[in-house]
């Protein structure tokens, strides 16, 4: 399984530092969730290691492969994808159509999890039930989160970010995005989770990153680092159980 | 597979018939109108092609003069076929170098590059009259001797190729990524695509197949100045055109062009010669505002929700019974 | 030699005064509705027709003329506003690019129409007296076009970032959704900041009668080296508009003195800018980095 490696990266926008000095590991043998209060840097995380804001300091790499500075679609090609938080699909574009273009444009030798040939195999494999010539324009946003990770799995990565894929889902939808998450890490790929609900990290991961404001705060299994009192002041959690 | 192609060679035939049967019916009049017309439709499908990936063209025209004075002057040196080729192949390297700077920019900024090269590449003629002929322009040869009905024929024959490249560009490869790159670039990149890149083929495309329009222009009459061709008329027309039979679409542009030359010639008989192009901006407007996917689009909606309705009467009929 | 080069580059600057007052209303538009209104030019247009009509017609002052089409302007921004801009709102931006593409086209041609493309010059008396510093003179309409042009400029600043609309516009434009929930009414600021860009757009025409000539194509003129300006100065950067309108217009100004010929080369100038100042720093010379 690979490995991401962020080292001493720093992204800065004027005086603010959004990602400041941040080292750290995610190996393969774990979920690893990214979680932190509002405004600790989360988002600008993945979009620092997918490429679209480059950090002004430190690297990432990729099982040894520098990826920052590189135009986020090179980085697809090296095999990280991303799912969106908000996913902005043309409505006009079916759902097969959208998951084909990483299956035309990020060529990859890796194999698709799943056994999936084709991108209504992806669909099916990620429970999108919507027959794969609906418009997105027709998708429930349960729909549309299925179809963000479908689309992310077609750029076959050995690494994915799934920024707040289950935000917002019902229990039975979040039920099923876990196990697809946890199918997913089994057929070999390294997911990140970047997730506020605390339930959802406990129950998926088994390794956890805390940042707050943009620094590195605590790293461990979530039992550990939830429990850990400067985490729990970062989050003013009061009363936060597992 | 079969299927699509027989589709596709029926939309082909159908753009091509309404010119064999003014060849037939032998009206010189319809002849020409047909001609200036289907100028258009190549036009616009050429702004299509490239507003499939979000970016909006000010600037088509500089294209349509490049190719036009392109095959016009090298065609005497070279011969025809050469002659079009090179001119044609300018618009791309134009087009390529063009796009490297502004296709990276904000869609505001290309827009206003374009309007700002096209505004400027005529003064570049201007004060080149030694290679160009200067404001006194040039003369072209003639396309099949002059004979309009031969033109037509000829001219049929480019907007069936425009049409196969627009649809090469409206296929599985190309559609999808085309349209996530204007609705979403960020994730259009997110999913492995090459975003200025393809942006700057689609460029190119665009601006050759405008060049094709302009050489058939300049080909017609054996007299070309630089305000035949570097006007912002065929800055505004493409966009006029496309917006009224449909965006996104190969038939689009060919049943705006006509729709629009007749709200022309209406226009032209109640203002005369000069602001017509009012007509332009008020299509533009009235479909923005009111039918934005066109004619075309519009006449697809209808018929797929008759065929929804008719679909669902014979269920009704078994329940009531 | 000096005085010339003097000459040159204080009657420029009273150009970039003017400039700077069309691409103020432009940017303060642009920068919180984030509709792009390519009629602005043909709005300062208008103004221009206006304000000549009611000089030539009537004999009114230019500063009433003046006046009449900043009001004027902001009457009609409030009725395209209202009557189809806010219908394209809800559409996507390659479609509201081309609606506003759409109207420019429409309100040039219908000036054509009524008007003729002929250019008119507008037979003002100087509206303030003429400076006249050793060897140079500038006419006094030349001042006022810099004073009015730097005042509408420095309003468009002070209304953005000084009053309470304005606050309300800049949160409206960084997160719609957010200021909803935050109670401000954003269509009504959006309306508001197109109007307010429209009533610059007016008194910005009367600026053109004093200066220009009045024809139908002048806002298209104005218009592309507004979007250069803003380009220089980066979207949404009013005072970096003010700086951008000088760079443009002194480029020009000395060129179209100095150069033969230099006169006509006003759009090349104006694109060769832009397009420099793109390739080198895409968010303008002073534009925010913004984050994704």
């Amino acid at each position: 399984m690979s490995t991401l490696r962020i080292d001493g990266c720093t992204v800065a926008f004027g005086g603010l530092r959004a990602i400041d000095n941040v080292t750290l590991d995610i190996a393969g043998g774990a979920i690893t969730a990214l979680i932190g209060p509002n405004g600790s840097g989360k988002s600008t995380f993945v979009n620092m290691v997918s490429g679209q804001i480059p950090p002004r300091r430190g690297r990432i790499l990729l099982d040894g492969e520098p990826l920052n500075g590189l135009r986020p679609d090179r980085i697809v090609h090296k095999g990280l994808a991303r799912t969106y938080q908000v996913p902005r699909v043309p409505k006009e574009l079916t759902i097969d159509e959208v998951i084909s273009v990483p299956l035309l444009y990020a060529r990859s030798s890796r194999s698709l999890p799943g056994a999936a040939r084709t991108a209504s195999d992806l669909a099916r494999y990620c429970g999108l039930r919507p027959h794969v010539g609906t418009p997105c324009g027709q998708l429930s946003v349960s729909d549309l989160r299925r179809l963000e990770i479908a689309r992310a799995l077609a750029c076959r990565p050995q690494v994915l970010l799934l920024d707040e894929s289950m935000a917002g889902l019902s229990l039975e939808d979040t039920e099923q995005v876990i196990g697809l998450v946890r199918e997913i890490h089994a057929s070999g790929v390294t997911v990140v989770v970047i997730e506020h609900v605390m339930k959802i990290i406990a129950r998926l991961c088994s390794h956890a990153i805390v940042l707050n404001q943009g620094k590195l705060l605590a790293e461990g299994p979530p039992e550990q680092v939830l429990t850990d009192q400067d985490v729990r002041e970062a989050y003013l959690g009061k009363g936060f159980r597992l | 597979m079969t299927k699509f192609l027989l589709s596709r060679l029926g939309l082909y035939a159908a753009i091509a018939a309404p010119s064999l049967l003014i060849l037939a019916a032998d009206r010189p009049f319809l002849i020409q109108v047909a001609i200036g017309t289907l100028i258009s439709a190549i036009l616009a499908l050429a702004w299509d092609i490239l507003s499939r990936t979000g970016q909006v063209s000010l600037g088509h025209a500089a294209f349509f003069g490049i190719g036009g004075y392109g095959s016009a002057l090298l065609t005497p040196i070279l011969g025809a076929a050469l002659g079009w080729v090179i001119g044609i192949l300018l618009c791309g390297v134009v087009a390529v170098l063009l796009g490297a700077v502004t296709l990276r920019l904000r869609r505001l900024y290309f827009t206003i590059a374009t309007l700002s090269f096209s505004l400027s590449i005529q003064v570049l003629i201007l004060v080149t009259p030694g290679i160009t002929g200067g404001a006194t322009g040039i003369m072209p040869p003639v396309i099949a001797g002059g004979s309009p009905p031969l033109q037509l024929l000829f001219i049929t024959g480019c907007l069936v190729a425009a049409a196969i490249v627009s649809d090469v560009f409206l296929g599985r490869r190309f559609r999808p990524a085309f349209f996530m790159i204007r609705n979403n670039p960020d994730l259009a990149a997110a999913s492995g695509v090459p975003v200025t890149r393809l942006k700057i083929l689609a460029f190119a495309v665009s601006g050759m197949v405008a060049g094709l329009a302009g050489a058939c222009y300049c080909g017609l009459y054996g007299y070309v100045i630089p305000d035949d061709v570097f006007t912002t008329n065929w800055n505004v027309l493409p966009l006029a055109v496309t917006i009224l039979g449909g965006m996104d679409t190969t038939i689009g542009p060919v049943v705006g062009a006509i729709v629009l030359r007749l709200l022309e010639e209406a226009a032209r008989h109640f203002v005369g010669g000069v602001g017509y192009q009012v007509v332009y901006g008020a299509v533009i407007i009235l479909f923005i505002a009111g039918m934005p996917e066109g004619l075309v689009g519009y006449g697809r909606q209808l018929i797929r929700r008759s065929r929804r309705s008719s679909e669902r009467a014979p269920v009704k009929a078994s329940l009531a019974s | 030699m000096t005085a010339s080069v003097v000459q040159a580059v204080l009657l420029a600057l009273c150009m970039a005064g003017l400039y700077a007052a069309v691409a103020a209303g432009l940017t303060l538009t642009v920068g919180v509705t984030r509709i792009i209104n390519f009629a602005h030019g043909e709005f300062v247009m208008l103004g221009a027709f206006l304000t000549y009509w009611l000089h030539t017609r009537f004999g009114l002052s230019p500063w009433i003329g003046m006046t009449v089409s900043g009001v004027a302007l902001a009457l009609l921004s409030a009725i395209v506003y209202r009557s189809f801009l806010a219908r394209v709102l809800k559409q996507d931006e390659h479609n509201q690019l081309l609606a506003t593409l759409g109207l420019s086209i429409l309100i040039l041609n219908l000036a054509v129409i009524a008007w003729s493309p002929d250019p008119r010059v507008m037979q003002a008396p100087a509206l303030l007296p003429a400076l006249n510093l050793g060897g140079v003179t500038i006419p006094g309409n030349n001042i006022a076009v810099a004073l009015v042009g730097l005042l509408l400029f420095l309003a468009m600043y002070a209304i953005r970032n000084h009053t309470r609309y304005g606050t309300q516009m800049r949160f409206a434009s960084d997160d719609p959704g957010l200021a909803m929930h935050a109670g401000i009414n954003v269509d009504q600021i959006f309306e508001l900041s197109f109007v307010i860009g429209g009533a610059a757009a007016g008194v910005s025409g009367g600026l053109v009668a004093l200066v220009l000539y009045v024809q139908p194509t002048v806002g298209v003129d104005l218009v592309i080296r507004a979007f250069a300006i803003i380009a220089l100065g980066g979207l949404g950067n009013i005072p970096g508009a003010l700086i951008g309108s000088a760079i443009l217009a002194l480029t020009e100004g000395l060129i179209s003195t100095f150069v033969p010929q230099g006169g006509s080369w006003g759009f090349g100038i104006a694109f060769l800018i832009l397009l420099l100042v793109l390739v080198i720093r895409p968010s303008g010379l002073f534009g925010k980095q913004v984050p994704a």
